[in-house]
């Protein structure tokens, strides 16, 4: 049956996600981070929402306090894990090899099976908040099977120098694909282990032609050959592009809900555009608003004139007390801080996740009808896990 | 009749009361294209089949955060989840204006048990840093091995120069030949080896903090700032019994060992919000390590023992306390480690009595001796203090 694909429209724009995020940001710093629940909640919402496969929005529905009430459950088990244990490690550290580097390697060890948990948590609980059309997604139970899968992979990786990194990817998206619910019906990752090499041609071409020429230059002296060094590095940042775009492609095309499939065609073109437009906004936008700050506070001196200078000058500057430096330091950090972490919202995660949107379609859309509800996951301890370890903010 | 268009070219009745959206009904992924009416107190859905939901408006809610902002997502406020998608912007603005309850929240149910864990949290944090950790550091400090302790005070020692050095260059020791017999000469005469389980590493560091400190391992790191404040030999001789009797009794082996559990609980706690500041921290918290009360006095005693043991006068310990405090209060910023707390005037007195009176006290070192110990760190640095207000002040 020949029916029409169902394409997805993008509703994000950049002004409104600019406001939600410097607000949002300003509210979590001014009250400690205590308020960092209520913008990832906040944040998913929009950027669900803006996601619209046959013009009905994705739905977060995952609420501020249960990510509250999961950090607090995780805090208490981590306050022991890091606490005894770093303080046991570290004595066994200096009693045996007189050092702490083994202290922190242990430690670091230690706390990787943790991360592999978290990450897999925490992915079951943002799916079992996630809706469209009125129907959860879900993931299945299945942490330690991930956490197995994740040393035994990441750790080939670690001993390929990254080699296996394709391999690794493949088999990790398949175990969390494979487990993932939509309603009633289960997700497959179909395709091949090798599947995602061929994607990472343009990485192979650039890495050779650096090679050759490098080994050219050092053998032969000669240094004429240097630009096509820098064209192969060059090509190599391409290749990294091209890798996201088309391993993205490789593994939706593959994945499969019944007989309802995916098709996407993200282009390498457009997310390195994404990237470099974006880092340049951003640094832009920072540079001059510190060029601003700088210009108004010559202004002031100006203005101000002798008095500032007399003050400047060293009279009785142990008079000013001690906390103005400080608060000023800490105005300017979290400004920076918080004004980078919106940019990069702005610039480049909205324009990103417009980009993959709008590329993806759904086939044979028509046999969505048949899916059904699934019941509510509770999960209680949300992504607790995720939020005190410091995993980075991918969703 | 005249039919009017939406945004999606869907047809639209003639009457303003009447239009149409999509229906999720919570069970099943099936879209239906439903017709809206509106009555004073109901919205109307007409599903195809001619069946009629209605949602009083009085119960409405709107998803919020939504990118399209200029529709509306609508459920029926009892938690369940039918979802009614209204693309137009006139019928989501009019359905705005007559719903009173959109934008009202769902009540927290579970703040009882966020209380609950937030408390658990709290308690079991404090219990960890404040009883748990310091016991098992007490305990493990005693059969931590010297060589082991050693590579803990060197560690230390280096991160306390970086941490108060300029940029990349860490604070310099000084070494001025002269003023390093002179040093030697006092601990050769204070003689507190044969307490120790390992020598004595003394080292003075440029720097105006008027402060002095032990680390792991008997490593002893006396300030300039604290020679510059001193009136005679004996001060230094009694300050530097003080902190051979913190390792002595191992103190700061302890103290490490409980800032290596305690400072990552913090972390955990702030997160990456504030992960430049926990290093911070750590440093801060090595240099002005804050004794208990019975070790603070466990030092002065053993300060007084070994002062009388090498006939210096012990009244001397005194002497220099009762000027810190007079110059920065009874427990005010640098000074406050060896200003430790309200006992600082039962300390004075104490050093006093040690004294007894009559006795014959030979100084600790002649006055050429005393001259080259004060210049230890150079002639050039003594010019520079004065003039550095704030915390060395004029000689």
């Amino acid at each position: 049956m020949a029916l029409a694909d169902l394409s997805t429209d993008y509703a994000g724009r950049k002004g409104a996600m600019f406001k939600l995020a410097l607000k949002t940001g300003i509210l979590t710093v001014v009250t400690a981070g205590f308020y960092r629940f209520w913008m990832k909640t906040r944040m998913r919402r929009y950027y669900w929402s803006a996601i619209r496969p046959g013009g009905l929005p994705l739905e977060y529905g995952g609420r501020p306090t249960e990510k509250l009430l999961g950090f607090l459950t995780a805090v208490v088990f981590l306050a022991f894990y890091i606490g005894v244990v770093n303080l046991v490690l570290m004595f066994f550290s200096f009693s045996l090899f007189q050092g702490n580097a083994p202290a922190y390697a242990v430690s670091l060890v230690g706390i990787t099976p943790l991360i592999f948990f978290a990450q897999y948590r925490a992915r079951r609980y943002v799916l079992a908040r996630t809706r469209w059309r009125g129907i959860r997604f879900g993931l299945e139970p299945g942490v330690a099977g991930f956490v197995w899968r994740s040393i035994l992979h990441w750790g080939l990786t670690a001993m390929t120098a990254g080699l296996y990194w394709p391999v690794k990817t493949f088999w990790l998206e398949k175990y969390r694909t494979d487990r993932t619910f939509y309603g009633n019906a289960r997700m497959h990752q179909g395709g091949r282990w090798f599947m995602l090499y061929p994607a990472t041609k343009h990485i192979a071409i650039g890495a050779v032609i650096v090679l050759v020429t490098g080994a050219i230059i050092a053998w032969q002296e000669t240094p004429a050959l240097a630009p096509l060094t820098v064209i192969g590095a060059g090509w190599m940042v391409f290749g990294i592009a091209y890798y996201k775009a088309n391993a993205f492609k490789r593994l939706t095309d593959a994945k499969t809900l019944g007989d309802i499939g995916l098709c996407t065609a993200p282009r390498a073109g457009r997310v390195l555009g994404i990237y470099a437009g974006g880092w340049a906004a951003i640094s832009g936008v920072l540079f001059g608003a510190l060029m601003v700050v700088g210009i108004i506070m010559g202004l002031v001196l100006a203005a101000t004139g002798f008095a500032v200078q007399a003050w400047l000058g060293g009279e009785d500057l142990s008079s000013i007390p001690a906390f103005v430096p400080v608060i000023f330091g800490l105005v300017v950090y979290f400004g920076v801080f918080i004004f980078y972490g919106v940019l990069k919202e702005v610039f480049i995660t909205l324009p990103m996740a417009e980009h993959f949107a709008e590329e993806t379609r759904i086939v044979n859309a028509h046999l969505l009808n048949d899916i059904h509800q699934r019941d509510r996951d509770e999960f209680g301890e949300a992504e607790g896990f995720a939020d005190a370890l410091p995993l980075g903010d991918a969703f | 009749m005249t039919y009017t268009y939406d945004d999606n070219g869907l047809v639209q009745s003639p009457d303003p009361n009447v239009v149409f959206a999509d229906y999720n009904d919570g069970h099943s992924a099936t879209v239906h294209r439903v017709m809206l009416e509106l009555s004073h107190t109901e919205l109307q859905i007409i599903l195809p089949g001619g069946e009629r939901l209605g949602w009083p408006l009085m119960t409405l809610r709107a998803l919020r955060d939504q990118a399209r902002a200029e529709g509306i997502v609508l459920t029926d406020g009892h938690g369940n989840m039918a979802r009614l998608t209204i693309d137009n912007p006139h019928i989501a603005a009019h359905i705005r204006s007559v719903a009173p309850n959109l934008e009202a929240r769902a009540p927290v149910d579970n703040w009882g048990r966020i209380i609950g864990w937030a408390g658990g949290a709290v308690a079991s944090v404090a219990l960890i840093i404040f009883v748990l950790v310091p016991i098992m550091a007490d305990q493990l400090a005693a059969y931590l091995p010297p060589d082991g302790e050693a590579a803990l005070g060197d560690a230390t020692f280096e991160q306390i120069r970086r941490a108060l050095g300029d940029d990349m260059l860490p604070v310099q020791t000084c070494e001025d030949p002269d003023g390093r017999a002179a040093l030697d000469k006092m601990v050769a005469r204070l003689n507190p080896d044969p307490d120790l389980p390992y020598p004595v590493k003394l080292s003075v560091l440029d720097n105006d903090l008027v402060n002095a400190f032990a680390l792991p391992g008997g490593r002893v790191v006396l300030f300039r700032g604290m020679i510059d404040k001193a009136e005679n030999p004996d001060e230094i001789a009694s300050i530097l019994a003080h902190e051979f009797g913190h390792v002595v009794n191992r103190d700061p082996t302890r103290d490490a060992l409980r800032s290596a559990g305690s400072i990552g609980v913090l972390g955990l706690l702030f997160g990456d919000f504030a992960g430049g500041t926990v290093v911070l921290m750590l440093s801060n918290q090595l240099i002005n390590a804050k004794y208990s009360q019975s070790a603070e006095a466990g030092a002065d005693d053993y300060s007084h023992d070994l002062m009388t043991r090498a006939n210096i006068n012990p009244a001397a310990l005194g002497t220099i306390f009762q000027r810190l405090m007079e110059e920065y209060g009874d427990a005010e910023g640098i000074a406050a480690h060896l200003a430790s707390h309200p006992t600082m005037r039962a300390r004075i007195a104490a050093a006093e009595e040690a004294a007894g009176d009559g006795l014959a006290w030979t100084p600790s070192l002649t006055d050429a001796e005393w001259a080259a110990l004060r210049q230890i760190c150079g002639p050039a640095e003594q010019g520079d203090a004065g003039g550095d207000g704030g915390l060395s002040g004029a000689n």
